[in-house]
């Protein structure tokens, strides 16, 4: 049985470890809103903000030039830095990158490496809780949809996508019904309906 | 510090192509709607979305005093609000430079067209009627102008009158309308590189070079005002009066046909 | 307490608006009506219209006020100039407003997993466009909403509501008239989960018999506005889970 939970609810009586929850001597409470499945013990989440692990590709934008490193705002309430050295080509404020998480540190600020410029496309922000859905199963929804689109698109795990070419409008508004309807069945042949182009 | 989601590259790139990025015409508004009334306790109120720009008018009246210069006229105060929840770009704190011209811009509108006729707001010497345009910002996605411009006129049309009773105000029950003379619409032009385009949503107005509002009503042409930095050739704005003119009968047909 | 001639409150065991002693004003919430926030909710409690959105978690500025070991919480509470019957009120915050942001502040840093954003701020706005009374209650029932559809980690929903005594009757969630000419007013913010109380304020005369019952009313009553709360949060998922039920 799966069920959408709100932060507070009881998820169970006794207390279990879950990632998103607090226990107490009566039982297991989830801190956000979820699909929990009373039998496999997990919760999805439903809402919820990118929490950093080493190794996470992400999508930012530079904000400032510091010299020997850059500060780039992820929207999120951590700040990237990354050191200008281990940087090939020149960035400047504005310019939209992807790099690789190395490590969270103290303080609130995410150590990244490797930023590269993506130039040119657009991006667009979801909700950190929506990018394993959009990307899907060992990539599968993400390859539909550059195949249906001929758009060119990364997905930081910090919630930033970035798009360029190809159809841009139709892989927009496929990535915003994923975020719509993440949480039900049927979504990847729903797409492929969509990006054929019949009305779902 | 607010993500933009596109590059000024991406935005031109696009105009140039003849394209925007949702999809409309470059003199296309965006989906238009007005609530009337929206918050019963002011005189009138209107809600109104351009897409996702959402601006709330309220409007009220009170016994104030008169101007020393013009000791038989009612005062007339719009004042507009980027409320920090519209927007994290907008701050707590002092109105901006941009909340106080957006006021200024929305007031000479409505006041050059006559619209309201301060006169009539004369009660005796010494006492008038002050009456109060709140211009209050819900969600920000670019031309607060022509959102507050079509909120303020709808909630002006639709206010009731308080009347006064000794030194009561009263503002309930059996009242008559608020006098309205005219209607006043405006429309606001964004000019990215050398493409102009009419309603800038909230990207297309982070990339703009020049912004002109034109406010008019049936006959003429009531109020302007030309923003930021770059320029327009007098032919284009010959041109952008005739649209003016053109798509405030659109902007018309939504205040007579909105709803409660 | 209000001045001028007081009216009867309370006739034949009803009062003006026709409700019982314990019973609420009707009460709507609707997520997401601020498309900019990272999460919203819009409360309309009897006449009161209210919109909360929240903002962040973001690096906090300025720096002087980080802590390094938690978020902070902004919260900014503010009445339009056009919110009640009355004169047009004045805009910007007054000691009214700046103690209203301050209590309702205190309330989510007790739910709010501050400790897993260290130096960042997330900011709260309430903004109440009509009012009639309860404003400060309505706009943390609201806030609680606008929190949990933000996706940041709270360890509860908390729900407010005030309990008011005319003479000695005690009633609950009073409307602006029955404010202005009441014996008390005790605003109360609980988490429902554990039943501890968040925000407590009183103004009046109250004992101590009726301030322990005038708790329980507010429990009692917690129940309603928390289904309502919990059926906001839920209503858009389930809104396209039942689009593509077979």
């Amino acid at each position: 049985m799966q069920r959408i939970v709100v932060p507070g609810e009881k998820l169970t009586s006794t207390p279990v470890r879950i990632e998103n929850t607090i226990s107490d001597k009566n039982g297991t409470y989830t801190c956000i809103m979820g699909y929990f499945d009373e039998d496999r013990k997990s919760l999805i989440p439903l809402e919820g903000l990118w929490q950093p692990r080493s190794g996470d590709n992400v999508i930012g934008v530079i904000e400032e030039d510091k010299g020997t490193m850059y500060l780039i705002n992820l929207k999120a309430p951590y700040k990237g830095l990354a050191l200008a050295k281990f940087v090939d080509a020149e960035l400047s404020a504005g310019d939209v990158v992807s790099a690789t998480v190395k490590q969270l540190e103290k303080g609130g600020t995410v150590m990244l490496l490797k930023p590269t410029r993506l130039n040119g496309g657009k991006i667009m922000a979801v909700s950190p809780s929506r990018t394993p859905r959009i990307i899907g199963k060992g990539n599968s929804m993400l390859k539909q949809i550059t195949e249906g689109t001929g758009t060119t698109i990364v997905i930081g795990l910090n919630g930033i996508i970035w798009l360029r070419g190809g159809k841009i409008d139709l892989a927009t508004t496929a990535i915003l019904k994923i975020v719509e309807e993440a949480h039900t069945t049927g979504l990847t042949e729903r797409i492929k309906v969509l990006l054929s182009g019949n009305k779902v | 510090m607010q993500i933009r989601t596109v590059t000024g590259d991406y935005i031109r790139d696009l105009l140039a192509s003849g394209a925007r990025e949702d999809g409309r015409d470059m003199l296309d508004y965006r989906r238009i709607t007005i609530k009337k009334g929206a918050v019963p306790n002011a005189e009138g109120s209107a809600d109104v979305n351009f897409g996702n720009t959402r601006v709330l008018v309220g409007v009220k009246l009170g016994v104030g005093e008169p101007m020393p210069d013009k000791p038989n006229e009612g005062n007339l105060i719009t004042s507009a609000e980027l409320l920090p929840l519209a927007s994290e770009s907008f701050e707590a704190g002092p109105p901006s430079p941009e909340a106080i011209e957006l006021g200024r811009v929305i007031d000479r509108g409505i006041r050059s067209s006559g619209m309201i006729d301060t006169k009539a707001l004369f009660i005796e010497e010494g006492k008038v009627w002050d009456l109060f345009i709140d211009v209050y910002i819900l969600n920000y996605d670019g031309n607060l102008f022509d959102a507050g411009t079509l909120a303020a006129s709808t909630a002006l049309s639709t206010a009731r009158m308080p009347k006064l009773e000794g030194e009561e105000v009263i503002r309930e029950g059996n009242l008559g309308k608020l006098k309205v003379n005219n209607i006043v619409t405006s429309c606001t032009f964004a000019k990215i590189a050398e493409n102009i385009v009419l309603d800038p949503d909230g990207n297309e107005e982070a990339f703009m070079d020049a912004r002109v509002t034109m406010a008019n009503d049936e006959k003429v042409i009531r109020a302007m005002q030309k923003g930021l930095s770059g320029s327009f050739a007098p032919k284009e704005l010959e041109n952008l009066l005739d649209i003016t003119f053109d798509k405030s009968k659109e902007l018309r047909k939504h205040i007579e046909s909105a709803k409660e | 307490m209000g001045g001028g001639e007081k009216p009867q409150l309370i006739i034949n065991g009803k009062r003006l608006d026709g409700r019982a002693s314990d019973e609420l004003r009707p009460l709507k919430i609707e997520v997401g009506a601020v498309k900019n926030a990272v999460g919203s909710a819009y409360i309309e409690w009897g006449n009161n219209k209210i919109l909360a959105a929240v903002y962040g978690p973001k690096e906090a500025l300025p720096k002087h006020v980080q802590d390094p070991e938690k978020a902070i919480i902004k919260c900014r509470y503010q009445m339009s100039p056009f919110s009640s019957l009355e004169d047009h009120g004045r805009t910007g915050p007054n000691r009214r407003s700046t103690e209203i942001s301050k209590v309702t502040k205190e309330v989510f840093q007790n739910v709010m997993l501050l400790e897993q954003f260290p130096g960042a701020e997330m900011d709260l706005y309430i903004d109440v466009l009509q009012a009639d009374g309860g404003t400060r209650a309505a706009g943390i029932t609201a806030a609680a909403v606008a929190f949990a559809a933000s996706g940041i980690p709270m360890t509860d929903i908390p729900f407010a509501v005030s309990v008011g005594k005319v003479g000695d009757e005690l009633i609950l969630d009073m409307n602006k008239i029955e404010d202005n000419y009441s014996d008390a007013d005790m605003p109360v913010a609980i988490s429902p989960r554990t039943g501890d109380i968040l925000l407590l304020q009183m103004d009046g005369n109250m004992t101590k018999e009726e301030v322990r019952r005038g708790l329980e009313m507010i429990k009692k009553a917690g129940e309603t506005i928390s289904k309502v709360q919990r059926e906001a949060l839920r209503a858009p998922y389930e809104k396209t889970l039942d689009k593509y039920k077979k």
